[in-house]
């Protein structure tokens, strides 16, 4: 269990300073497959950087399994890591990349011997053992740079964006394989990436960075069904945020409603906003479209442009206020006719900014 | 036009074939148009002065220097061997040889000296961001700037008995007699290594700026100490511009000959100094080119055996 206490980390001094993490609090579960969602910017790979040891935070404490461990060495923390352009050695090859942790810990060369064999059938490249690295493709060295953090049995396997250098196909598979080995090996993985489907995806945990700091962590069900802000609803895929007016609370319950329409009970993500206007988060998948006078037609707009993707279309919808809506449907209407939108209230979700 | 492609299509793999042609002939006279120059001056002002130094190695002396055209291997046996004037016969000789040793001891010596004081200098060249290093580079090479002799004068002048040095010491109450820095092996290794440094620094700066630096957290990550990682990391990936900078040092401090006469006042004789002798005062032309072939056999050697340990052990690791 890796526990994040009240971090903060500033880069360069007096004027020109950089808050890249502010006051950061995080608990990763032992185990678990943890990711760290975010845009650009906004201090995943500093965190990750903490972790391994290769920064040493401003203030705060990181401790594994309850050991302070925030100003040792990296080379003194059972945590490993893969490099977003791998870091192979190249004047090595492949099994001496792989083997080379267990050396630095002075293992006896049978046991490293082994470990090589046994790492190399874990990522599939058991007949590579003798290339040199530079010979080998992007996804093989992924697999190398994986095989050979995973080799010294870290507690924590810390992967920054390792994925990203890889085409669409390669990577949707290797992201099962990073399941698979995450799964059984056992190890803690944190995971840094800023494409929001690969992290629900692969997550057992997520959490949604901004701007140095943590703005929810949950389950992917839990980011996606439930978003507490504005930022995180925006940034997990491709929600609708709407504007509402809130009347008050009804116990957790939000009550509020749809320019002049009925008030609606709805959830919230916190009890303490105060009555007025709201952002409410409304997924695509959850509307329906009916006719603009019908009763049950929570919002209305008009059709402005309709998208085929095979499956389905994806339409946008005006709505009176301004706001453009993405709908799903399978028989889209025509652009310029005018629609009434309807949805499960249970599917509704009032934001915090 | 339309009926000339239409003519001109059935034959379109024969164009091809004549296309391919006339590429390659371009790419081998732009070979040629490269080398050329370079090739000129290596055998007009390398290769041509080699032959007779070869020629002349297997002369008779004259009196008056030059030489006399007797086929003789006379200069390859003095090296080695002492003849007795009266009887002719030939007596083993280590003169020669300790020059040799003293002069591959102290370009040897020259070498390590340059290493250790320049590999720190390069990767803290290669290490600055991109926009200072020119700023370092053109440092290092601004001693070129003066004239080899000029800089070693000036050295002179530093460590001679009332130079710069002593006068510091002394006033500093340090010492009271001067110290005897002048005319010593220190001062004429101090010289070599101040004029050769550069050779060092630059081919091993090249090697290190294209260093991917995030190898080196890669090492620490699994578990490498500093020590470590300096050895099973920078080392082995560096490598080919230390041996390209200890290759640039050890084969002129070799036959370095203005530092050791200036500094060293030519009281012990090394290669160069021995070779420049023989066709001055000496009056021993073959013995001088004899001497300076033996020396470049030498060399070429003991590159060939670097180089190939050099290369299995590269097989070794792979
Ligand atoms: N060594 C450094 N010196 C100064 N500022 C830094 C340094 N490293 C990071 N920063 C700043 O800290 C902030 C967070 O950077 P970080 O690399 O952690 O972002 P990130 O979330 O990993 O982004 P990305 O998705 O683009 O990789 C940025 O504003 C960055 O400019
Ligand atoms: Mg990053």
């Amino acid at each position: 269990m890796i526990d994040v206490k009240n971090v903060t980390k500033r880069f360069g001094e007096g004027q020109a300073a950089v808050t890249a993490l502010g006051d950061v609090s995080l608990t990763i579960p032992e185990g678990s497959f943890f990711t760290l969602l975010g845009p650009s910017g906004c201090g995943k790979t500093t965190l990750l950087r903490l972790i391994a040891g290769f920064e040493l935070p401003t203030e705060g404490e990181i401790a594994l399994d309850g050991e302070s461990i925030g100003h040792l060495a990296p080379n003194n923390r059972p945590v490993n890591t893969v490099f977003q352009n791998y870091a192979l050695f190249p004047h090595m090859s492949v099994a001496r990349n792989v083997g080379f942790g267990l050396e630095m810990l002075k293992r006896p060369k049978a046991e490293i011997d082994s470990t090589i064999n046994e790492m190399l059938d874990l990522v599939q490249l058991g007949e590579f053992a003798t290339r040199r690295v530079d010979q080998l493709s992007g996804g093989q060295q992924q697999r190398v740079a994986l095989a050979r953090a995973l080799a010294p049995r870290p507690k924590v396997l810390l992967l920054d964006e390792p994925l990203s250098a890889l085409d669409l196909k390669l990577r949707k598979g290797m992201q099962s394989e990073l399941k698979r080995l995450q799964h059984e090996t056992g190890i803690t993985f944190v995971f840094v990436t800023h494409d929001q489907g690969e992290a629900l995806a692969m997550s057992d945990q997520i959490a949604v960075m901004s701007a140095g700091a943590i703005r929810q962590v949950g389950t992917p069900e839990e980011i996606y069904t439930a978003p507490q802000s504005r930022f995180v609803a925006d940034f997990i895929g491709d929600t609708n945020i709407v504007n509402a007016t809130l009347l008050g609370f009804d116990g957790d319950a939000a009550k509020i409603k749809f320019g002049e329409g009925t008030p609606l009970t709805v959830h919230a993500a916190s009890t303490s906003l105060s009555p007025g206007p709201v952002h409410v988060a409304l997924r695509p998948e959850t509307i329906h479209v009916v006719d603009e006078r019908a009763e049950t037609a929570l919002l209305r707009g008009e059709v402005v442009d309709s998208t085929y993707f095979g499956a389905g279309s994806q339409m946008l919808v005006r709505l009176e206020d301004g706001v453009s809506v993405h709908v799903q449907v399978s028989t889209p209407r025509p652009v310029g006719s005018r629609v009434g939108l309807e949805c499960d209230t249970s599917m509704l979700h009032v934001l915090e900014d | 036009m339309g009926a000339a492609a239409h003519i001109a299509r059935p034959d379109a793999a024969t164009r091809l074939r004549a296309a391919q042609e006339v590429r390659a002939r371009q790419r081998r006279r732009t070979r040629l148009f490269l080398l050329a120059p370079a090739l000129g001056i290596i055998g007009i002002f390398g290769l041509f002065p080699l032959s007779i130094a070869l020629v002349y190695s297997f002369l008779e002396p004259g009196t008056y220097g030059g030489v006399e055209w007797v086929f003789s291997y006379d200069a390859y046996v003095q090296f080695l061997f002492e003849r007795d004037i009266f009887d002719d016969t030939l007596s083993f000789n280590s003169a020669y040889l300790q020059i040799f040793g003293r002069s591959f001891g102290l370009a040897i010596t020259t070498m390590i000296g340059t290493l250790i004081l320049g590999f720190p200098v390069a990767y803290f060249i290669a290490a600055r961001p991109p926009e200072q290093r020119n700023f370092w580079l053109f440092a290092i090479t601004l001693p070129f700037w003066t004239n080899l002799l000029i800089r070693t004068y000036s050295m002179l002048l530093i460590v001679r008995d009332e130079g710069f040095v002593n006068l510091m010491l002394m006033k500093l109450g340090l010492i009271s007699e001067p110290l005897e820095m002048l005319y010593t092996d220190g001062a004429v290794l101090a010289g070599l290594v101040y004029s050769y440094l550069p050779f060092m620094i630059l081919p091993i700066y090249a090697s290190l700026e294209k260093f991917d630096f995030s190898l080196l957290e890669a090492g620490h990550d699994l578990y490498a100490t500093r020590t470590q990682v300096f050895r099973h990391i920078i080392i082995p990936i560096t490598r080919p511009g230390i041996v390209a900078g200890c290759v640039l040092v050890l084969i002129p401090a070799l036959g370095a000959y203005i530092t050791p006469e200036l500094l060293g006042g030519g009281k012990k004789l090394m290669i160069g100094n021995l070779i420049a002798l023989q066709f001055g005062s000496g009056r021993n032309w073959p013995f001088g080119a004899a001497a300076a072939l033996i020396l470049m056999a030498v060399v070429l050697i003991a590159l060939l055996v670097s180089l190939r340990a050099g290369a299995s052990k590269e097989g070794g690791h792979g």
